[in-house]
C-alpha cells in the first residue's frame, strides 16, 4: 500500500516534501497518502494499532524496502525524527520529512457521488484511455472527459488522431469532468475495488472504494467539440477477426517501426494488410472477412490502428470507412457502446 | 553584390543546362586511368554495334555516336574499343544527379548525362548563374570526377545552344539582354526541330544562320514549312522559349528499355535481362521519388513484332522485387520462343511517394503553412524554407567556398 501511494509521488517535483508519503495512524487504520499536489492517492490498511499518529517518510525508499523484508508482519515505529521500520530481522532507520510541511488536502470533493462496477470503470478507461494525448504541451488533449448523456454515462478522449468514445449505459454520471488520463490510470492500480464512487467538485475529481481513494486537479479547459468530428454515416464496412487483425498487424509492425503507415486494401472477402519499407523491405498478409462497399486502400499508423483493434473488446471487430483522406471508425461487432475514431494517414 | 537596378533581375538566367562531356568515355576512364589522353571510343562491339560515345580526341577523326563500330574503327583504328557497362554509367549518373538535386530540386533529366535545372532559388546564395555554373562544375570534377559543360540563359533552348558552344569542359552565360547576338550568327541547323527536311526547306530560302531565319517575314515561313513549325520555329530564331524545367516526377509514366545487340533466347537470358531494367526502373522511380501501380512489359521479337502487357496492383510499387515479381508474371504471358530483340518494363499511375502524413482531426493553421513550405522547399531547394534563426547560418553553409 506504501507502493500505491507512492504513486502519486512525483519524481519531478520540485518540493523535497512531496517526495514524502504521510502516513497516518488512528482507529485500527493506516492512511498512507502521496501527492504531487495534481493527483492524490490516499491507501488505507486495517493495521493492529500500538500507538496513533503521524509522520512523513520518503515515499520510493519506504516502499522499496518494505518490498524487500522478507515475508511476514512490518513494524513501523517513529520516534525522535526518524521512522523505524522492521520485519523478521531488518531493521530500516528513515529520516522523516516534518509533517506540517506536508501539504494540507481537502481529499474528497463534494457534490454529488455515483457508484460503478470497479470493472467497468478500469476497463472503460484502459479502452478510451489510450487515445488521450501524453503531451503535457497540450493539457486538455491529456484527458478524458465524463459526460452525462441520456443513456449513462460518456468517457470521451482524443490526442487528435484519434478519438475513442465508450458509452457505460444506466450508469449515472455525477456532472462533467475533463480528468488526467495519467491520474486516472492509477485507479487502475492503486484503488480499484468492487465498487469505485465517482463525485466530481469544482476544482477535482474524486475516485473512492474501500482501498482508498485518488483525487485529481481537473482540467479547467474546454474539450474539443467532438460530436462534429464522428461522421454520420460510412459507406464502406469491414468484419474481420479481432485477434487475426492484431496479429497481422503485429506482424506488419516489424517491419513498419513507428513511422510508416500499415495500408488496409479493404476488398469483397477480406482486408490485404501491406507494409513496405524503402530500405528494409515489406510485409503483405491477406485476412479474410465480410466486407460491404467500394473497393479501397487506407492507411493508417500501426500503433494507432494496434491501440484501437486492441481496445475493442469483442471477437470480432468492425472497421467502417468513408475514404482514405477521411476517419475510419472501429467498433465492436456486438453494438456501438464502444467506438475508436482514427484519422489515416496520407501516402 | 550588385545593388542597383539590376538587383532584381540579377538571376535572369535562371536556366541552366548541364551536359556532361563525352559522359561514358569518361566513367570508363575513371575506372582505368589507361584510357586518359588517348581516343576511347565506347561502343557495342558486336555486330550491330554502334558508338555511344567518343572521346574528344576520337571525334577529331571523325568518329561520332550512332556511328556503326565498324565504321568508327575505320576512321580512327589507333582508337581503344571498350564495351558499354551501363551498370557503371547508371552508377555515375545516379551521383551526377544526385549532386544536382543538392543545389536544387528543380532538375529535369534529359538523359543519363543531361539536365536543365531552374536556379532561380538559389539566388540567395550565389552570387550570379555564372558563380552556379562554376560551383557545378567544380563539383563534378571533383566527385564523381567528372568534366561536364554548362550554359546558362534566360530560356532552356537558349541553355541548352550555349552548353553546345562551351563544349568541351567550359560554362557559357548568354547574358539576358543580349539573347539574340548570341542566337542570331548560330547556323539554323542549331535550332531544335531542324532536321534534314526542314534544314533543305530553308536553305531554298537562303536561310543560314538564325539571324537570317528570324528576318523573314512571318508569313513566308509558315507557308514554306506549314504553320506550326513555321511558328515554332520563328519564335525559338526570337529567342523566345516559354518552357518550364519540368521535374521528372510530373511524367505519366517511367520506364527503361533495351535493345539487344543478339536476340536473346532462352527464358533464362530473358528473364535475367529484365532483372536488370527492374532495377534500373527501381533505381530511377527512387531517384523521383515515385510509386505506380501498373507495371508494363514491352517485348520485341525477332520479326520486328511488339507486344505489351500490363497489371495493376492493389497498392503502388517501386522496388525492384516487387516490379520483378510483375514483370515475370507479363513475360509468362508473351510470345518470347523465336528470340527477343527489345525488352522494355515501365511503370504507370504514378504517384508521389512523398513522406507519409498522419492526418489529425484538427487541421490547423500551422499544418497549412508546413505544407506551404513544403511544397516552396520542393521547387527552390531544402534550404530555401528554414526557420528564421537558421537563415544566416545556412546562408554560410551554401554559399560561396571557403577557397574562393
Amino acid at each position: 500500500m506504501l507502493g500505491r501511494a507512492a504513486r502519486a509521488v512525483g519524481t519531478r517535483s520540485p518540493l523535497p516534501i512531496l517526495q514524502g508519503v504521510l502516513c497516518e495512524v488512528a482507529g485500527g487504520t493506516l492512511h498512507v497518502t502521496g501527492t504531487d499536489t495534481e493527483v492524490t492517492i490516499r491507501t488505507r490498511l486495517e493495521v493492529e494499532v500500538l500507538e496513533e499518529g503521524k509522520t512523513v517518510i520518503p515515499a520510493k525508499l519506504a516502499a522499496e524496502a518494505v518490498r524487500k523484508l522478507p515475508v511476514g508482519a512490518v513494524a513501523m515505529h517513529a520516534e525522535a525524527g526518524e521512522v523505524e521500520i522492521t520485519g523478521n530481522g531488518p531493521r530500516f532507520r528513515l529520516r522523516e520529512y516534518s509533517v506540517d510541511d506536508f501539504p494540507q488536502l481537502d481529499v474528497g470533493a463534494d457534490g454529488p457521488a455515483t457508484e460503478i462496477d470497479g470493472d467497468v470503470l478500469t476497463t472503460a478507461l484502459a479502452q478510451v484511455g489510450v487515445a488521450a494525448s501524453a503531451d503535457e504541451a497540450r493539457p486538455t488533449l491529456t484527458g478524458v472527459l465524463f459526460e452525462e448523456e441520456a443513456e449513462g454515462l460518456r468517457l470521451v478522449a482524443t490526442d487528435s488522431y484519434r478519438l475513442a468514445v465508450k458509452d457505460l449505459e444506466g450508469v449515472g454520471s455525477p456532472g462533467t469532468a475533463l480528468v488526467p488520463y495519467r491520474a486516472l490510470r492509477e485507479i487502475a492500480r492503486s484503488i480499484a475495488d468492487a465498487k469505485i464512487g465517482l463525485r466530481f467538485g469544482e476544482r477535482d475529481a474524486t475516485f473512492t472504494s474501500d482501498r482508498g481513494s485518488m483525487t485529481a486537479r481537473v482540467i479547467e479547459s474546454t474539450f474539443p467539440n467532438y460530436r462534429q468530428l464522428l461522421p454520420e454515416a460510412y459507406p464502406n464496412r469491414l468484419v474481420v477477426e479481432r485477434a487475426a487483425l492484431l496479429d497481422a498487424i503485429g506482424r506488419a509492425s516489424l517491419v513498419a517501426e513507428d513511422h510508416i503507415p500499415v495500408r488496409l486494401n479493404l476488398h469483397e472477402g477480406g482486408v490485404e494488410l501491406t507494409v513496405t519499407r524503402q530500405e528494409v523491405g515489406e510485409e503483405t498478409e491477406h485476412i479474410e472477412g465480410e466486407y460491404a462497399g467500394e473497393e479501397m486502400t487506407i492507411a493508417f499508423n500501426t500503433r494507432y490502428l494496434t491501440d484501437g483493434v486492441a481496445a475493442v473488446s469483442t471477437d470480432d471487430v468492425v472497421l467502417q470507412t468513408i475514404d482514405p483522406l477521411k476517419p475510419g471508425l472501429l467498433s465492436g461487432s456486438a453494438g456501438m457502446d464502444f467506438r475508436y475514431l482514427l484519422m489515416p494517414v496520407r501516402l | 553584390m550588385d545593388a542597383g537596378p539590376g538587383r532584381t533581375s540579377h538571376f535572369a538566367e535562371r536556366f541552366l543546362h548541364v551536359d556532361m562531356d563525352a559522359f561514358y568515355v569518361e566513367v570508363e576512364r575513371l575506372r582505368d586511368p589507361s584510357l586518359r589522353g588517348v581516343p576511347v571510343v565506347v561502343g557495342g562491339l558486336g555486330p550491330r554495334g554502334v558508338v555511344s560515345s567518343a572521346s574528344y580526341e576520337a571525334r577529331a577523326s571523325g568518329v561520332h555516336s550512332a556511328m556503326p563500330i565498324a565504321e568508327a574503327r575505320r576512321r580512327c583504328p589507333r582508337a581503344r574499343f571498350v564495351p558499354p557497362d551501363h551498370r557503371a554509367y547508371a552508377a555515375s549518373s545516379g551521383e551526377v544527379f544526385a549532386l544536382l538535386e543538392e543545389f536544387t530540386p528543380a532538375v529535369e533529366r534529359i538523359s543519363v548525362d543531361e539536365a536543365f535545372l531552374d536556379i532561380a532559388g538559389l539566388r540567395l546564395h550565389f552570387g550570379s548563374p555564372a558563380e552556379v555554373a562554376v560551383e557545378i562544375r567544380a563539383q563534378l570534377r571533383e566527385h564523381p570526377g567528372l568534366p561536364a559543360s554548362v550554359g546558362a540563359a534566360t530560356t532552356k533552348f537558349l541553355a541548352k545552344l550555349a552548353s553546345e558552344e562551351a563544349k568541351p569542359d567550359g560554362f557559357l552565360v548568354v547574358a539576358a539582354g543580349r539573347e539574340l547576338e548570341f542566337l542570331h550568327p548560330l547556323p539554323v541547323r542549331r535550332l531544335w526541330g531542324v532536321g534534314a527536311a526542314t534544314h533543305a526547306a530553308l536553305e531554298a530560302l537562303a536561310v543560314e544562320t538564325i539571324g537570317d531565319l528570324a528576318a523573314l517575314p512571318p508569313a513566308t515561313l509558315e507557308h514554306r514549312l506549314g504553320p506550326s513549325v513555321g511558328r515554332h520555329l520563328a519564335a525559338l530564331a526570337r529567342g523566345e522559349d516559354p518552357r518550364a524545367v519540368e521535374v521528372e516526377s510530373a511524367a505519366k509514366s517511367i520506364s527503361v528499355e533495351e535493345t539487344f545487340g543478339t536476340d536473346l533466347v532462352g527464358e533464362e537470358a530473358i528473364e535475367d535481362a529484365m532483372l536488370a531494367l527492374c532495377a534500373r526502373l527501381s533505381g530511377r522511380l527512387g531517384r523521383v521519388g515515385r510509386v505506380g501501380r501498373t507495371v508494363t512489359v514491352k517485348l520485341r521479337s525477332a520479326d520486328f513484332t511488339t507486344t505489351t502487357r500490363s497489371l495493376t496492383r492493389r497498392s503502388p510499387v517501386a522496388h525492384t522485387p516487387q516490379l520483378w515479381d510483375a514483370a515475370r508474371t507479363l513475360l509468362a504471358r508473351m510470345p518470347v520462343a523465336g528470340g527477343v530483340r527489345l525488352l522494355g518494363v515501365g511503370v504507370s499511375h504514378l504517384e508521389t511517394a512523398r513522406a507519409p502524413r498522419q492526418l489529425s482531426m484538427t487541421e490547423d493553421g500551422r499544418t497549412r503553412v508546413a505544407d506551404a513550405a513544403d511544397r516552396v522547399r520542393k521547387r527552390y531547394g531544402e534550404d530555401a524554407v528554414v526557420p528564421a534563426r537558421l537563415v544566416a547560418k545556412h546562408a554560410r553553409r551554401r554559399g560561396k567556398p571557403p577557397d574562393r
